[in-house]
Protein backbone atom coordinates (compact mmCIF):
# COMPACT_ATOMS: atom_id res chain seq x y z
CA UNK A 1 0.00 0.00 0.00
CA UNK A 2 2.00 2.92 -1.22
CA UNK A 3 -0.76 5.47 -0.69
CA UNK A 4 -3.13 5.65 2.27
CA UNK A 5 -5.72 7.20 -0.01
CA UNK A 6 -5.96 4.02 -2.04
CA UNK A 7 -6.64 1.85 1.02
CA UNK A 8 -10.46 1.91 0.76
CA UNK A 9 -10.40 0.87 -2.89
CA UNK A 10 -7.89 -1.85 -2.11
CA UNK A 11 -10.03 -3.19 0.73
CA UNK A 12 -13.13 -3.16 -1.47
CA UNK A 13 -11.30 -5.04 -4.22
CA UNK A 14 -10.04 -7.61 -1.72
CA UNK A 15 -13.57 -7.97 -0.33
CA UNK A 16 -14.70 -8.80 -3.88
CA UNK A 17 -12.11 -11.57 -4.02
CA UNK A 18 -9.39 -9.84 -6.07
CA UNK A 19 -6.28 -11.88 -5.29
CA UNK A 20 -3.84 -9.18 -6.34
CA UNK A 21 -5.53 -6.71 -4.00
CA UNK A 22 -5.35 -9.30 -1.22
CA UNK A 23 -1.63 -9.71 -1.86
CA UNK A 24 -1.11 -5.96 -1.65
CA UNK A 25 -3.07 -5.83 1.59
CA UNK A 26 -0.90 -8.63 2.98
CA UNK A 27 2.16 -6.53 2.07
CA UNK A 28 0.67 -3.48 3.75
CA UNK A 29 -0.54 -5.19 6.91
CA UNK A 30 2.41 -7.48 7.59
CA UNK A 31 4.75 -4.92 9.24
CA UNK A 32 2.02 -3.78 11.63
CA UNK A 33 0.87 -7.33 12.37
CA UNK A 34 4.49 -8.23 13.14
CA UNK A 35 4.81 -5.26 15.45
CA UNK A 36 1.63 -6.20 17.33
CA UNK A 37 2.26 -9.95 17.54
CA UNK A 38 5.99 -9.87 18.31
CA UNK A 39 5.84 -8.60 21.91
CA UNK A 40 2.88 -10.82 22.78
CA UNK A 41 3.68 -14.14 21.14
CA UNK A 42 7.50 -13.95 21.38
CA UNK A 43 8.92 -17.25 20.06
CA UNK A 44 5.57 -18.06 18.49
CA UNK A 45 5.23 -14.68 16.87
CA UNK A 46 5.54 -15.89 13.24
CA UNK A 47 2.74 -18.42 13.85
CA UNK A 48 0.68 -15.74 15.57
CA UNK A 49 1.24 -13.24 12.77
CA UNK A 50 0.27 -15.80 10.14
CA UNK A 51 -2.87 -16.82 12.01
CA UNK A 52 -3.76 -13.19 12.67
CA UNK A 53 -3.52 -12.33 8.98
CA UNK A 54 -5.62 -15.36 8.06
CA UNK A 55 -8.24 -14.27 10.61
CA UNK A 56 -8.17 -10.75 9.16
CA UNK A 57 -8.83 -12.01 5.64
CA UNK A 58 -11.49 -14.47 6.74
CA UNK A 59 -13.34 -11.61 8.38
CA UNK A 60 -12.62 -8.98 5.76
CA UNK A 61 -16.01 -9.16 4.08
CA UNK A 62 -17.60 -8.08 7.35
CA UNK A 63 -15.53 -4.90 7.56
CA UNK A 64 -17.99 -2.17 6.61
CA UNK A 65 -15.60 0.77 6.92
CA UNK A 66 -12.36 0.15 4.97
CA UNK A 67 -10.64 3.13 6.60
CA UNK A 68 -10.92 1.29 9.92
CA UNK A 69 -8.83 -1.61 8.60
CA UNK A 70 -5.78 -1.11 10.79
CA UNK A 71 -7.64 -0.58 14.06
CA UNK A 72 -9.82 -3.58 13.32
CA UNK A 73 -6.81 -5.70 12.34
CA UNK A 74 -5.01 -4.68 15.53
CA UNK A 75 -7.75 -6.05 17.74
CA UNK A 76 -7.70 -9.32 15.78
CA UNK A 77 -3.89 -9.53 15.93
CA UNK A 78 -3.81 -8.98 19.69
CA UNK A 79 -6.47 -11.62 20.24
CA UNK A 80 -4.73 -14.13 17.99
CA UNK A 81 -1.32 -13.44 19.52
CA UNK A 82 -2.64 -14.03 23.03
CA UNK A 83 -4.38 -17.20 21.89
CA UNK A 84 -1.31 -18.60 20.14
CA UNK A 85 0.96 -17.70 23.05
CA UNK A 86 -1.33 -19.38 25.54
CA UNK A 87 -1.64 -22.47 23.37
CA UNK A 88 2.06 -22.86 22.95
CA UNK A 89 3.78 -25.49 24.99
CA UNK A 90 6.81 -23.30 24.94
CA UNK A 91 5.06 -20.66 26.93
CA UNK A 92 7.27 -19.94 29.91
CA UNK A 93 5.22 -17.60 32.01
CA UNK A 94 6.64 -17.70 35.50
CA UNK A 95 4.52 -15.22 37.30
CA UNK A 96 2.80 -11.95 36.76
CA UNK A 97 5.31 -9.19 36.66
CA UNK A 98 4.02 -5.71 36.78
CA UNK A 99 4.36 -3.03 34.23
CA UNK A 100 6.25 0.25 34.09
CA UNK A 101 4.63 3.61 33.64
CA UNK A 102 4.34 4.92 30.08
CA UNK A 103 7.64 6.43 28.99
CA UNK A 104 9.44 4.90 31.96
CA UNK A 105 13.20 5.00 31.27
CA UNK A 106 13.38 1.45 32.48
CA UNK A 107 11.80 0.51 29.20
CA UNK A 108 14.71 1.97 27.28
CA UNK A 109 16.46 -1.37 27.44
CA UNK A 110 16.04 -4.66 25.73
CA UNK A 111 12.72 -5.74 27.17
CA UNK A 112 12.70 -9.24 25.77
CA UNK A 113 13.76 -10.77 29.08
CA UNK A 114 11.04 -8.94 30.94
CA UNK A 115 8.41 -9.89 28.38
CA UNK A 116 9.33 -13.55 28.80
CA UNK A 117 8.15 -13.37 32.39
CA UNK A 118 4.80 -11.82 31.62
CA UNK A 119 1.61 -13.62 30.76
CA UNK A 120 0.40 -13.11 27.16
CA UNK A 121 -2.46 -10.93 28.43
CA UNK A 122 -0.04 -8.64 30.23
CA UNK A 123 2.29 -8.50 27.27
CA UNK A 124 -0.74 -7.38 25.27
CA UNK A 125 -1.45 -4.59 27.78
CA UNK A 126 2.17 -3.49 27.73
CA UNK A 127 2.36 -3.46 23.93
CA UNK A 128 -0.91 -1.60 23.52
CA UNK A 129 0.10 1.06 25.97
CA UNK A 130 3.80 1.57 25.25
CA UNK A 131 3.95 0.74 21.58
CA UNK A 132 0.51 1.82 20.44
CA UNK A 133 -0.04 4.59 22.97
CA UNK A 134 -3.58 3.54 23.88
CA UNK A 135 -5.12 4.75 27.11
CA UNK A 136 -6.46 2.37 29.71
CA UNK A 137 -10.06 2.69 28.58
CA UNK A 138 -9.15 1.84 24.99
CA UNK A 139 -7.06 -1.11 26.12
CA UNK A 140 -9.94 -2.37 28.23
CA UNK A 141 -12.28 -2.10 25.27
CA UNK A 142 -9.91 -3.88 22.95
CA UNK A 143 -9.22 -6.71 25.40
CA UNK A 144 -12.85 -6.84 26.54
CA UNK A 145 -12.10 -6.41 30.25
CA UNK A 146 -13.42 -3.72 32.61
CA UNK A 147 -11.37 -0.46 32.65
CA UNK A 148 -10.94 -0.86 36.40
CA UNK A 149 -9.22 -4.19 35.89
CA UNK A 150 -6.69 -2.66 33.51
CA UNK A 151 -6.13 0.27 35.84
CA UNK A 152 -5.55 -1.83 38.96
CA UNK A 153 -3.28 -4.22 37.11
CA UNK A 154 -1.17 -1.38 35.80
CA UNK A 155 -0.99 0.28 39.18
CA UNK A 156 0.12 -2.87 40.94
CA UNK A 157 2.39 -3.70 38.05
CA UNK A 158 4.54 -0.61 38.28
CA UNK A 159 5.71 -1.44 41.77
CA UNK A 160 6.69 -5.01 40.99
CA UNK A 161 8.35 -4.08 37.72
CA UNK A 162 10.57 -1.56 39.41
CA UNK A 163 11.39 -4.08 42.13
CA UNK A 164 12.45 -6.58 39.51
CA UNK A 165 14.81 -4.17 37.81
CA UNK A 166 16.24 -2.99 41.12
CA UNK A 167 17.48 -6.48 42.02
CA UNK B 1 13.91 0.13 23.02
CA UNK B 2 14.05 -3.20 21.28
CA UNK B 3 10.57 -4.61 21.00
CA UNK B 4 10.39 -8.03 19.40
CA UNK B 5 8.91 -7.93 15.91
CA UNK B 6 7.35 -10.95 14.24
CA UNK B 7 8.82 -11.72 10.84
CA UNK B 8 6.45 -13.23 8.33
CA UNK B 9 8.41 -14.65 5.44
CA UNK B 10 6.96 -14.76 1.95
CA UNK B 11 6.13 -18.47 2.08
CA UNK B 12 3.98 -17.81 5.14
CA UNK B 13 2.43 -14.85 3.31
CA UNK B 14 1.57 -17.14 0.43
CA UNK B 15 -0.22 -19.48 2.82
CA UNK B 16 -2.19 -16.48 4.09
CA UNK B 17 -3.16 -15.66 0.50
CA UNK B 18 -4.19 -19.30 -0.03
CA UNK B 19 -6.43 -19.13 3.04
CA UNK B 20 -7.97 -15.90 1.79
CA UNK B 21 -8.82 -17.11 -1.73
CA UNK B 22 -11.70 -19.59 -1.71
CA UNK B 23 -10.79 -22.84 -3.43
CA UNK B 24 -7.11 -21.97 -3.79
CA UNK B 25 -4.67 -24.85 -4.05
CA UNK B 26 -1.25 -24.47 -2.51
CA UNK B 27 1.87 -26.62 -2.53
CA UNK B 28 5.27 -26.33 -0.87
CA UNK B 29 8.54 -28.12 -1.59
CA UNK B 30 12.09 -27.94 -0.30
CA UNK B 31 14.38 -27.64 -3.30
CA UNK B 32 18.05 -28.68 -3.02
CA UNK B 33 19.31 -25.47 -4.57
CA UNK B 34 20.22 -21.98 -3.34
CA UNK B 35 17.62 -19.23 -3.45
CA UNK B 36 19.19 -17.35 -6.37
CA UNK B 37 19.15 -20.46 -8.53
CA UNK B 38 15.51 -21.17 -7.70
CA UNK B 39 14.35 -17.62 -8.20
CA UNK B 40 16.17 -17.33 -11.51
CA UNK B 41 13.70 -19.93 -12.80
CA UNK B 42 10.63 -18.49 -11.04
CA UNK B 43 11.27 -14.93 -12.19
CA UNK B 44 11.82 -15.92 -15.82
CA UNK B 45 8.13 -15.93 -16.64
CA UNK B 46 8.58 -15.75 -20.42
CA UNK B 47 11.30 -18.37 -20.72
CA UNK B 48 10.60 -20.83 -17.93
CA UNK B 49 6.90 -20.73 -17.03
CA UNK B 50 5.78 -22.50 -20.23
CA UNK B 51 8.39 -25.19 -19.57
CA UNK B 52 7.04 -26.28 -16.19
CA UNK B 53 3.40 -25.32 -16.70
CA UNK B 54 2.39 -27.51 -19.60
CA UNK B 55 -0.96 -25.80 -20.24
CA UNK B 56 0.81 -22.58 -21.13
CA UNK B 57 2.26 -22.35 -24.63
CA UNK B 58 3.73 -18.88 -24.27
CA UNK B 59 3.98 -16.00 -21.83
CA UNK B 60 4.90 -12.57 -23.13
CA UNK B 61 5.61 -9.57 -20.91
CA UNK B 62 3.86 -6.57 -22.46
CA UNK B 63 4.61 -3.93 -19.83
CA UNK B 64 7.04 -3.52 -16.96
CA UNK B 65 7.01 -0.76 -14.37
CA UNK B 66 9.21 -1.63 -11.43
CA UNK B 67 7.76 -4.70 -9.76
CA UNK B 68 4.48 -4.32 -11.66
CA UNK B 69 4.26 -6.27 -14.90
CA UNK B 70 1.61 -7.15 -17.43
CA UNK B 71 1.73 -10.23 -19.59
CA UNK B 72 -0.26 -12.10 -22.20
CA UNK B 73 -0.44 -15.86 -21.85
CA UNK B 74 -1.51 -18.32 -24.51
CA UNK B 75 -2.50 -21.91 -23.88
CA UNK B 76 -2.62 -24.96 -26.11
CA UNK B 77 -6.39 -25.21 -25.85
CA UNK B 78 -6.90 -21.73 -27.27
CA UNK B 79 -6.78 -20.12 -23.85
CA UNK B 80 -5.68 -16.51 -23.85
CA UNK B 81 -5.31 -14.46 -20.75
CA UNK B 82 -3.96 -11.07 -19.78
CA UNK B 83 -2.16 -11.05 -16.43
CA UNK B 84 -1.39 -8.26 -13.99
CA UNK B 85 1.70 -9.29 -12.09
CA UNK B 86 3.68 -8.25 -9.04
CA UNK B 87 7.20 -9.69 -9.25
CA UNK B 88 10.04 -9.12 -6.83
CA UNK B 89 12.75 -11.38 -5.36
CA UNK B 90 11.02 -14.26 -3.60
CA UNK B 91 7.49 -13.17 -4.43
CA UNK B 92 5.30 -13.31 -7.53
CA UNK B 93 1.54 -12.90 -7.82
CA UNK B 94 -0.23 -13.16 -11.18
CA UNK B 95 -3.88 -12.34 -11.68
CA UNK B 96 -5.98 -12.58 -14.81
CA UNK B 97 -9.71 -12.13 -15.13
CA UNK B 98 -10.25 -15.75 -14.18
CA UNK B 99 -7.06 -17.03 -12.59
CA UNK B 100 -4.74 -16.30 -9.72
CA UNK B 101 -1.24 -17.75 -9.49
CA UNK B 102 1.50 -17.04 -6.99
CA UNK B 103 4.99 -18.22 -6.10
CA UNK B 104 7.16 -17.56 -3.06
CA UNK B 105 10.64 -18.67 -2.10
CA UNK B 106 12.86 -18.29 0.96
CA UNK B 107 16.35 -19.57 1.65
CA UNK B 108 16.49 -22.46 4.11
CA UNK B 109 20.17 -23.06 4.80
CA UNK B 110 21.69 -23.89 1.42
CA UNK B 111 18.30 -25.10 0.19
CA UNK B 112 15.15 -23.18 -0.73
CA UNK B 113 11.57 -23.49 0.42
CA UNK B 114 9.37 -22.87 -2.59
CA UNK B 115 5.59 -22.51 -2.43
CA UNK B 116 3.10 -22.08 -5.23
CA UNK B 117 -0.59 -21.26 -5.34
CA UNK B 118 -3.38 -21.52 -7.87
CA UNK B 119 -6.88 -20.18 -7.50
CA UNK B 120 -9.83 -18.90 -9.45
CA UNK B 121 -10.88 -15.28 -9.76
CA UNK B 122 -14.55 -15.71 -10.46
CA UNK B 123 -17.84 -15.00 -8.80
CA UNK B 124 -18.85 -18.26 -7.17
CA UNK B 125 -15.25 -19.39 -7.38
CA UNK B 126 -15.64 -21.72 -4.43
CA UNK B 127 -17.91 -23.87 -6.59
CA UNK B 128 -16.23 -23.33 -9.90
CA UNK B 129 -12.65 -23.59 -8.69
CA UNK B 130 -12.38 -27.37 -8.68
CA UNK B 131 -13.89 -27.52 -12.16
CA UNK B 132 -11.17 -25.34 -13.59
CA UNK B 133 -8.61 -28.04 -14.15
CA UNK B 134 -5.96 -25.69 -15.39
CA UNK B 135 -6.02 -23.91 -12.06
CA UNK B 136 -5.58 -27.02 -9.99
CA UNK B 137 -2.78 -28.26 -12.18
CA UNK B 138 -0.72 -25.20 -11.30
CA UNK B 139 -0.15 -26.55 -7.84
CA UNK B 140 0.36 -30.26 -8.30
CA UNK B 141 3.44 -32.28 -7.35
CA UNK B 142 4.03 -32.91 -11.06
CA UNK B 143 4.40 -29.18 -11.75
CA UNK B 144 6.62 -28.87 -8.70
CA UNK B 145 8.78 -31.71 -10.01
CA UNK B 146 9.09 -30.06 -13.42
CA UNK B 147 9.94 -26.77 -11.75
CA UNK B 148 12.61 -28.57 -9.70
CA UNK B 149 14.06 -30.05 -12.88
CA UNK B 150 14.32 -26.58 -14.43
CA UNK B 151 16.09 -25.35 -11.30
CA UNK B 152 18.54 -28.26 -11.42
CA UNK B 153 19.43 -27.43 -15.02
CA UNK B 154 20.65 -24.03 -13.88
CA UNK B 155 22.97 -25.55 -11.28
Amino acid sequence: MSDEAELPALVRAAQRGDGLAMARLIDGLTPAIGRWCGPIALQDAPDAAQEALIAVFRGLKGLSEPAALFGWARSIAVREAVRVARRSARQRTVELLDLPAPGDPLLAVDIADVLERLSPEHRAVLMLRELEGLDERSIAGLLDVPPGTVKSRLSRARRSFRKEWAR
Amino acid sequence: MTWPIAELDVVRRLHVLAAAVPGAVVGEVLLPAPFDQVWAVAADLEGELPRYLSDVRSMRITRADGEHLEADARGYAGLRAHFDIVLRPGWCVMRSRFLLGAMAAVADGDQTRFAFLAGAQLPGQRLLGPALGVVGRWATPRVAARFGERVALRG
